[in-house]
């Protein structure tokens, strides 16, 4: 017994000077990341003004992302000819200003191609930490842009960005009101339809385009092809198609269709095949479907419990649950890729829209716009981190886009005159 | 042979200094073997702060929000981060506070308890007054007291303004904190870390399940950082740098108390970050 006592009391100490206590931390708190993308380095004069374009469209991705806090530019320290490989570069000046990573870039142009080589530092460790070339033709800088963007992006969060994938929307000009193709940013803007009123349009996973359309006298659903062929597809005689969303694989879509007493949900083979009637409510609305990522359930509204309330059931038609129960006028639900949440505007009871969340489990609410005009019309990005929407905090409706949080609210670049509505964000 | 003689010390008999020596060697060859698998096979003492201290909030006098209405953000949206400048306060230091018998942290021959205090609210002063450097040629002992204090003060009252408030950092007047105050103060430096504890969105979901990264701190008698270095990185460089500055800019710590001055500075202590 003494001995060991004698043992241990010999022991201890020693123990104790060769091991430090281990202290456990943890509850990080998650923020943006301070990055400071230097001014491109262009080479040749010729390539300066795509360079240019390029990089605004660069910093307008990495911005809008939410992810990053980008730092201010005139802040810089470093000198404008700082080189762009690791050992050029003074990294306490970047540290100094803020900056945890640090992207150098160099544009080229030659043979009527921009070529743009990307590299990304750590500023703690000093190291470069990636590198990316891309290449495009002179005349589309902001595809090149959305390119590198992207890589950076994977290279930090180690997924696909929104960068390369395209929205639809409708635009109101006169009487007219037009769908229109986009990329992400609102860019490159391609018009669909030819004028009359086109309404609520969709984008399916191929680039396919479906939308409502009044070309024929009576509003019935037209799905454009991405080579660009234009079906109708056929819904009954005399009731009006409205508010189409496809299935995530594309092979299916869904949709309302209304006629004087009642609207119901439906869906259908992309080329009008196949159809099935899924709700069924003498009277009242059941519109606005929008499919789960797994394809599985669709999200709908309907007033069935007097108010219109945001609903989930199979795609057979069963299972129905309401999803909502605060709020008497909430509408327009969009599945988030991710399955937890599922967006949605919502009249308050100041008679503002705004935009709000519900989680698919607990059907706990949470609110993302506030105060600022009235928000409407949310849909995710296919990653779910970001949310496009309408707002009228500036006057006319125009389009946003912010984090699935509601932070970072930013307008799309370049909007021009007239209301912008019903947004979709494709793939 | 006579009795006597056998018990002289003139008469040669077989020695058993060979047995000791060897018992002894042996014994001292058990004892380090023993101390290095000790060390091998444990990581030392485990302090398990993930605890979570009560937050207790104030509910506004006012009617209940209707239950069918849609919730109400209790801010407008964050706007952009704006950089509020503090200008630095004239270092005066508090008069020290009158004194319960429990001791939090203690200092050479000052008893200091960190103000136990949800009372101030006050603006403060940047956190590098706050620094507690002692020094040289203080005659006065009742000086470097009132320094202390003043120290202290300023500490605990600048931490009141960041969001996240740990209750362990002044903890309860009536505390146990004797018998546990090796615990208390680590409970300290976690909380001193963990307000700086800021990592970028970027690190993707899958990864934050299992990130791992030790940093290795030691620290001098005034709470100075004399190393951090990086002793297991997570395989993120991005968490690695984050946790390394989440350090940098914790310190200076606060004082480390008498019995724990020596292991501190000498083989310090492991900071093991996870998101």
């Amino acid at each position: 017994m003494n001995v060991k006592a004698l043992l241990l009391s010999l022991l201890l100490p020693l123990a104790a000077l060769a091991q430090a206590p281990v202290i456990q931390i943890s509850g990080a708190n998650f923020r943006p990341l301070p990055l400071a993308v230097s001014a491109p380095l262009v080479q040749g004069d010729e390539a300066k003004a795509p360079a240019g374009k390029l990089d605004e469209t660069l910093m307008y991705d990495l911005r809008a992302s939410g992810l990053f806090q980008m730092l201010d530019r005139a802040s810089f320290l470093a000198d404008a000819k700082e080189g762009v490989t690791a050992g050029s570069i003074k990294f306490a000046r970047w540290a100094d200003v803020g900056a945890e990573a640090l992207v150098k870039y160099t544009v080229a142009q030659e043979n009527g191609e921009l070529r743009v080589e990307a590299r990304v530092f750590n500023v703690g460790s000093g190291r470069e930490e990636f590198k990316t070339t891309h290449g495009a033709p002179v005349a589309v800088p902001h595809k090149l842009a959305h390119q590198v963007a992207d890589a950076i992006y994977r290279h930090f969060t180690r997924e696909p960005s929104p960068f390369l994938s395209r929205i639809t929307y409708v635009r109101k000009s006169g009487t007219n009101r037009d769908v229109w193709v986009a990329d992400w940013d609102g860019r490159n803007a391609k018009q669909v339809t030819k004028g009359g009123i086109n309404l609520l349009p969709a984008l399916g996973p191929d680039g396919q385009v479906a939308y409502t359309s009044y070309r024929q006298g009576q509003p019935d659903l037209f799905l454009q092809q991405e080579e660009g062929e234009t079906v109708r597809l056929k819904t009954a005689e005399g009731q009006m198609a409205t508010g189409v969303a496809f299935s995530p694989d594309g092979k299916r879509v869904a949709y309302s269709l209304a006629d004087g007493e009642s609207a119901q949900v439906w869906v259908a083979d992309t080329n009008g095949g196949n159809r099935k009637r899924l709700t069924d409510t003498r009277y009242g609305i059941n519109s606005s479907p929008s499919w789960s990522p797994d394809g599985k359930r669709i999200a709908f509204v309907s007033n069935r419990g007097g108010s219109p309330q945001v609903y989930v059931m199979n795609t057979d038609g069963s299972g129905v649950k309401r999803l909502t129960f605060q709020g008497n006028y909430n509408q327009t639900p969009d599945w988030s890729p991710r399955g937890d949440l599922i967006a949605f505007t919502a009249r308050d009871e100041r008679n503002a829209f705004d935009l709000f969340a519900v989680n698919v489990e607990t059907g706990k609410i949470t609110r993302l716009t506030q105060d600022q005009g009235n928000n409407e019309e949310p849909a995710f990005s296919p990653n779910g981190r970001l949310i496009l929407f309408t707002s009228t905090r500036n006057g006319t409706p125009q389009l946003f886009v912010m984090t699935a949080e509601g932070n970072n609210q930013m307008p799309l670049p370049g909007q021009e005159k007239g209301a912008y509505l019903t947004p979709d964000w494709g793939r | 042979m006579h009795p006597a003689v056998s018990q002289s010390l003139l008469v040669s008999r077989r020695s058993r200094l060979g047995l000791y020596l060897g018992a002894s060697v042996a014994g001292h060859v058990v004892v380090l073997l023993v101390v290095a698998l000790y060390a091998r096979f444990t990581d030392g003492p485990r302090v398990d702060l993930s605890q979570k201290p009560i937050r207790a909030t104030l509910v506004r006098l006012g009617k209940p929000r209707d239950a069918k209405l849609l919730p109400r953000k209790e801010q407008p949206p964050p706007p952009p981060p704006k950089k509020v400048e503090t200008p630095p306060a004239p270092p005066t230091p508090a008069p020290p506070k009158p004194e319960p018998t429990k001791v939090a942290v203690p200092m050479p021959g000052v008893k200091a308890e960190p103000k136990p205090t949800p009372a101030a609210k006050k603006p403060e002063p940047s956190k590098t007054t706050s620094k507690p450097t002692p020094q040289k040629g203080e005659a006065n002992g009742e000086d470097r007291r009132k320094r202390l204090f003043g120290a202290f003060d300023k500490f605990s009252k600048s931490s009141k303004q960041d969001e996240e408030l740990e209750g362990a950092e002044d903890g309860d007047p009536h505390g146990d904190s004797a018998t546990a105050e090796g615990e208390r103060y680590f409970g300290l430096l976690s909380s001193q870390v963990r307000r700086h504890y800021d990592v970028a969105d970027t690190i993707p979901e899958a990864e934050r399940l299992y990130l791992k990264a030790q940093v290795a701190v030691r620290i001098d008698r005034t709470g100075e950082v004399l190393e951090a270095r990086l002793a297991k990185a997570s395989g993120n460089a991005l968490f690695d740098s984050a946790v390394l500055a989440a350090v940098k800019r914790a310190s200076p710590f606060s004082p480390p108390p008498d019995h724990l001055r020596d292991v501190l500075r000498k083989s310090g202590v492991v900071l093991e970050f996870s998101p």
